[in-house]
C-alpha cells in the first residue's frame, strides 16, 4: 500500500529527494569540518604524532600509551582539578545564582532599570572575547587596574596572585546573559495565579521561589546548568586572560591543549587530551538528553 | 462546474492509522456538502484527500469526469479555506486575493481588476491594501473566501471555516457564506465538528466516525431519524434522550416531548434550564434521565411529577446491540 | 510604608547597585582608553584627545584586518545562514527518513565537538591540505562548527511557520521553488535575520580558529590582530589598542541593537554558543 503520490506527501510538496538535496550541502560541511576531526582525534590520540621533527613525518601507532601518560600526568590533572574548579565555581553557581537573581529581581524592577541592566549584562556577554580581555585586564592589572584602586592596594597584580579567582569571577561576568535570559523566559512561563495564590497565603518572597516557581523551572535550571558547563568547560577564553599562567596555575584543559599542541608540538599527546575532553562533554550531553527525554 | 466522486477512498498515515477508511461518496454539482463529526473522526483527512494534500492510498478521488488521485494540489481545479485562513501576512489583501493568479503567470492588470471585483464582491474594497494582521476575524475569513473565488475553481473546500470567529459573527458569516454559495453555485465541501453549522448551511450532511459516513443525508433526515445512536446523540442541541427497554434502545428528542396525561416516561422534574424562548426539563425517572422542552413561562416546579409523550412517528427503536435506528 | 519593607527596598537598591557596578565598570575602560592621550590598562578620566585615532590608521595592519575579519565573517555567515535555512526547512518539512536520528546527531553534535576540544585535528587537516592561511578554508571550518546549532534554532522557526500558508500556496498550483519565495522565505524572514546576526556575532569575535589557521599577520581578523597587538614586541601598543578595540566592537553592538529594535531580543535555545 505505498502512498501513490511520490511527491507531495509532505506540507511544502518537496518530496524526499528534494529534501535530501536541500540538507546535503550543510551535513557535508559539518561532516568534513566537524565530525570528521572528532573520529580523527581518536586516531591522532594513539599516535606520537608531532608538529616537526622525525615523527611528524611518520607518525607511529603507540597505543593507550598518551592516554595512560595523561592520566600521570601532574600537568593534565592539575587542568582537570582547575576546570572542574572554573565549570562549578563560574558557570555552576556563579552564572546560574546571579542569572536566576537578576530574572527574579528585575521582573518587577521598573522598566528602565531593566533595561539598563539586560543592556549592561547582554553586553558582557556580545563583546568579542579579545576586547573583553582588555576590558579585565583595565580591571585587574597593577597600579593603574580599577580593583585595586578601589581596594586601596594598587600594587596587586590581580591575575598573577590570584589566577583562577579573576578568571571565574571574569567568567560569571561574561556568561551570566545567558542564564539570564533563559530564566527570564522561564519565569514568564509560571502562571501569574499560581503567584498571586502564594501572595494570598502570605508565602514569603524564598517560600514562593521554593514551592512555586521552582517546580516549573526544574527543566530550565538543568538545560541552562548543563549548556553553560559545556560551554565553560571549552572556554579558551582564559587563554587571552592569563595564558595558564604564572607556572601553570590557571592552565584549564583547553588552554593545556593548546599550549601542548601548537607551543610544545605534541600533536598525538594533545590530541588524546582532546579526546578526554570530548568524552567528557559527550557524558554531560548524554545526561542531559537523557534527563531531557524522561521529562518528555 | 463539477461534482466531486469517491470511491473506495483510503487514507492511511505512515503510523498505520486509517483516517480515512474504504469510503464512497457523491457530492453533486452545485451541492454544500457538509463533513460532520467528532475531532480524529476523518473528515478533515476527506478534506485534505480531494484537496491532494494527503496522498490517496486506495481508491479514487474524480471531479467532474477527470481523474485526479495522482494529481498535485494545484492541478485539481480546487480552491481551499483553511482554519487558520492561511492569509500570507507579509502580502496585501488584494495581493492575497490575487495570489492563484499570480501563480499562473496572469498579467500584473489583470491581478489587480480581479482582487478589486472579488473584493467588491465580498465587501472588501476598502481594505484592499492592509495586510492581513490589520483585519479582524471576520474580514480576514471574508479575505480567504475572496483568494478562494478569485482562483475560479471547480470546487471549493473550507475547513472549519467558521470556527475561528467569536459566536456573533459565527452567525453572519453563516449567512453570508450561504448567500454567497448560491450565488456562485459552486460545488462547496466543508468540514465542520459544529452540529448546528451543518444543519443551517448544508444541502446534504455526511456524518462521520472512524474514517468512515455513519449517515449521509439532508439535514431535515439526519436531524429526525438518525441512523444509528451515534449520529443520534452527535446531532442537536440538546442530547437526545436515549433510553434501554429490553433489546431496544428508545430514542426521542427533547424538542418531540410534550407533557401528556400519560406517556412514554413518567418522572418528578429535578432540573429547569433556561434556553431563552424555551426551557430544558430534566426528569429523574428511576435510573433514566428524561429531558423535554417547554414553551416559556410554561415550565413545571421543581419537584412536580411529570409524564411526558411524544408522536408516534418521533419515537425512535434502536437496536441493542448494533445501535442502528431499527424503525 | 513598614520598616520591613524600607530595608527590603535598600536592600534591593544596594544589590542592583552592586550588581550594575560589577557589570558596568569593565566597559568604562572601552569608553575612556580610545580618547585617552596616555592610554594605560585601566580607566581613568582621560587627556581628551583624537590622536589615539590616527595612530590607529597609521598602523599597517588594523584597517586591513578589520577587512579580513568582514571577508572572514561575510563567508562563514552566508554560508551558515544558507545551508542552515535549506537544511532546517527540509528537516522542519519533508518526512525523510532517519530525519529524528539525524536532529538527535546535530543535537549532540553541537554541544560535544567544540572548536576547542578538536583544535588539533582540525590543525592537521587544514595542515595537510595546505589551507593554512587560507581564508576561505578557515571560514568554512568556522561555518562547519556552527551549523548543527543553526539549523536547530531555524528549524523551530520554520516549525512555528504554519504549514497551511505552503498547503494554501499548493492548492492555488505554486510550484516548489515558487512555495519557497513567495511563501517560506518571507515568513520565515525574522528567523533567518536572527541566524544571520548570531552567525555573523560569533564568527566576528572566533579568536581561536583564525588563531589556529591563520598564521600570516596579512591575512588575520581584528581578533587575532588585537591580541598581537597586546605581545608583538614585548609590550602592549595601547596607543592602538583601545580605539582599535571599539572598532572592533561596534559592529557587533549595532547588529545587536538591530535586531532587539526589529524583531525583539526574542530568546532562542542556545542562540550564541
Amino acid at each position: 500500500m505505498a502512498n501513490r503520490l511520490d511527491e507531495g506527501i509532505d506540507s511544502a510538496g518537496l518530496g524526499v529527494r528534494r529534501g535530501l538535496a536541500f540538507v546535503a550541502p550543510a551535513l557535508v560541511l559539518i561532516g568534513v569540518f566537524l565530525v570528521f576531526p572528532a573520529l580523527w582525534t581518536l586516531y591522532i590520540g594513539i599516535t606520537n604524532y608531532q608538529l616537526t621533527g622525525p615523527a611528524a613525518a611518520n607518525p607511529r601507532v603507540v597505543g593507550l600509551d598518551n592516554v595512560l601518560t595523561a592520566v600521570h600526568d601532574p600537568l593534565f590533572t592539575n587542568s582537570v582539578w582547575l576546570t572542574a574548579l572554573f565549570v562549578l565555581f563560574s558557570a555552576v553557581i556563579g552564572q546560574n545564582a546571579l542569572g536566576f537573581g537578576l530574572a527574579w529581581l528585575l521582573r518587577s524592577a521598573n522598566p528602565w532599570l531593566r533595561r539598563t541592566i539586560e543592556g549592561l549584562v547582554l553586553l558582557s556577554w556580545i563583546l568579542p572575547g579579545t576586547v573583553v580581555a582588555f576590558l579585565w585586564f583595565a580591571v585587574l592589572s597593577r597600579d593603574t587596574g580599577t580593583l585595586g584602586l578601589l581596594l586601596g592596594s594598587p600594587e596587586t597584580s590581580w591575575l598573577v596572585e590570584y589566577p583562577m579567582t579573576s578568571l571565574i569571577i571574569f567568567n560569571v561576568w561574561r556568561g551570566t546573559a545567558f542564564s539570564m535570559l533563559l530564566y527570564t523566559s522561564a519565569l514568564a512561563a509560571v502562571p501569574p495565579s499560581q503567584l498571586e495564590t502564594a501572595r494570598l497565603v502570605g508565602a514569603s518572597g524564598w517560600q514562593t521561589v521554593r514551592d512555586v516557581v521552582f517546580p516549573h523551572i526544574r527543566g530550565h535550571v538543568l538545560t541552562n546548568t548543563l549548556l553553560i558547563s559545556l560551554w565553560t568547560a571549552n572556554d579558551f577564553t582564559p587563554f587571552l586572560l592569563t595564558s595558564g599562567g604564572p607556572n601553570h596555575r590557571s592552565e584549564v584543559l583547553p588552554v593545556l591543549i593548546y599550549r601542548q599542541a601548537l607551543e610544545g608540538g605534541e600533536l598525538g599527546y594533545a590530541s588524546a587530551m582532546s579526546l578526554l575532553l570530548l568524552l567528557g562533554n559527550l557524558v554531560i550531553a548524554l545526561v542531559y538528553l537523557r534527563l531531557l527525554r524522561r521529562r518528555a | 462546474m463539477a461534482g466531486i466522486t469517491i470511491a473506495g477512498l483510503s487514507t492511511v498515515y505512515p503510523n498505520g492509522v486509517r483516517a480515512v477508511d474504504a469510503l464512497d461518496l457523491d457530492i453533486l454539482d452545485g451541492e454544500l456538502f457538509a463533513l460532520l463529526g467528532p475531532s480524529g473522526c476523518g473528515k478533515t483527512t476527506l478534506l485534505r484527500t480531494i484537496a491532494g494534500l494527503e496522498g490517496a492510498s486506495e481508491g479514487d478521488v474524480s471531479i467532474g469526469s477527470r481523474v485526479v488521485t495522482r494529481l498535485q494540489p494545484g492541478d485539481r481545479r480546487v480552491a481551499m479555506v483553511f482554519q487558520d485562513y492561511a492569509l500570507f501576512p507579509h502580502m496585501t489583501v488584494a495581493e492575497n486575493i490575487a495570489y492563484p493568479l499570480r501563480v499562473r503567470g496572469v498579467a500584473k492588470s489583470v491581478q489587480q481588476e480581479t482582487a478589486v471585483r472579488t473584493a467588491g464582491g465580498l465587501s472588501l474594497g476598502a481594505l484592499l491594501d492592509r495586510r492581513p494582521g490589520q483585519l479582524s476575524g471576520g474580514q480576514q475569513q471574508r479575505a480567504a473566501l475572496a483568494r478562494a473565488v478569485a482562483a475560479s475553481a471547480e470546487v471549493l473546500l473550507l475547513d472549519e471555516p467558521l470556527s475561528n470567529l467569536d459566536a456573533r459573527l459565527r452567525l453572519e458569516a453563516r449567512t453570508f457564506l450561504k448567500k454567497l454559495q448560491r450565488e456562485l453555485e459552486l460545488t462547496t465541501v466543508f468540514v465542520t465538528h459544529d452540529q448546528a453549522e451543518a444543519l443551517a448551511l448544508a444541502d446534504r450532511i455526511a456524518v462521520m466516525d472512524a474514517g468512515r459516513i455513519r449517515q449521509l443525508g439532508t439535514p431535515r433526515e439526519v436531524f429526525q431519524r438518525p441512523a444509528d445512536t451515534f449520529v443520534a446523540n452527535f446531532i442537536g442541541s440538546t442530547p437526545m434522550n436515549l433510553v434501554p427497554r429490553g433489546s431496544e434502545i428508545i430514542g426521542v428528542r427533547p424538542e418531540y416531548l410534550r407533557p401528556a396525561a400519560e406517556g412514554l416516561f413518567t418522572g418528578s422534574v429535578s432540573i429547569v434550564e433556561n434556553l431563552g424562548v424555551t426551557s430544558l426539563v430534566t426528569l429523574d425517572c428511576g435510573e433514566d434521565q428524561i429531558g423535554y422542552v417547554v414553551p416559556e413561562d410554561e415550565e413545571p416546579a421543581i419537584g412536580t411529577v411529570v409524564a411526558v409523550d411524544a408522536a408516534p412517528a418521533r419515537v425512535l427503536r434502536y437496536d441493542k446491540e448494533t445501535g442502528l435506528l431499527v424503525r | 510604608m513598614s520598616p520591613v519593607w524600607m530595608v527590603r527596598r535598600i536592600g534591593f537598591y544596594v544589590l542592583i547597585t552592586v550588581v550594575l557596578a560589577f557589570f558596568a565598570v569593565p566597559m568604562l575602560w572601552l569608553a575612556s582608553a580610545p580618547f585617552d592621550a596616555k592610554p594605560g590598562l585601566g580607566p581613568r578620566w582621560p587627556d581628551w584627545t583624537l590622536s589615539n585615532v590616527s595612530a590607529t590608521f597609521d598602523h599597517p595592519f588594523t584597517l586591513s584586518s578589520l577587512v579580513n575579519s568582514l571577508i572572514l565573517c561575510s563567508i562563514a555567515t552566508v554560508v551558515t545562514t544558507v545551508l542552515a535555512a535549506l537544511a532546517a526547512y527540509a528537516l522542519s518539512r519533508v518526512r525523510m527518513p532517519g530525519r529524528d536520528l539525524l536532529l538527535y546527531l546535530l543535537l549532540l553534535l553541537s554541544s560535544v565537538v567544540t572548536g576547542t576540544a578538536a583544535m588539533v585535528p582540525i590543525f592537521v587537516m587544514m595542515l595537510q591540505l595546505g589551507l593554512i592561511n587560507s581564508q576561505f578554508g578557515t571560514a568554512l571550518v568556522i561555518a562547519g562548527g556552527m551549523l548543527p546549532a543553526a539549523i536547530f534554532i531555524l528549524k523551530d522557526f520554520m516549525d512555528a511557520v504554519p504549514r497551511s500558508y505552503e498547503e494554501s500556496a499548493r492548492v492555488f498550483g505554486a510550484s516548489p521553488r515558487q512555495v519557497l519565495s513567495h511563501v517560506v522565505l518571507p515568513v520565515a524572514r525574522p528567523g533567518v535575520a536572527t541566524i544571520f546576526v548570531w552567525a555573523f556575532v560569533n564568527a566576528w569575535g572566533n579568536f581561536l580558529l583564525p588563531f589556529l589557521l591563520l598564521r600570516d599577520v596579512g591575512r588575520q581578523p581584528a581578533a587575532v590582530l588585537l591580541r598581537t597587538l597586546y605581545d608583538e614586541g614585548g609590550s602592549a601598543n595601547l596607543r592602538v589598542i583601545p580605539v582599535f578595540s571599539l572598532l572592533y566592537s561596534i559592529p557587533v553592538v549595532v547588529l545587536y541593537l538591530f535586531v532587539s529594535k526589529r524583531y525583539g531580543f526574542r530568546f532562542h535555545g542556545g542562540v550564541k554558543s
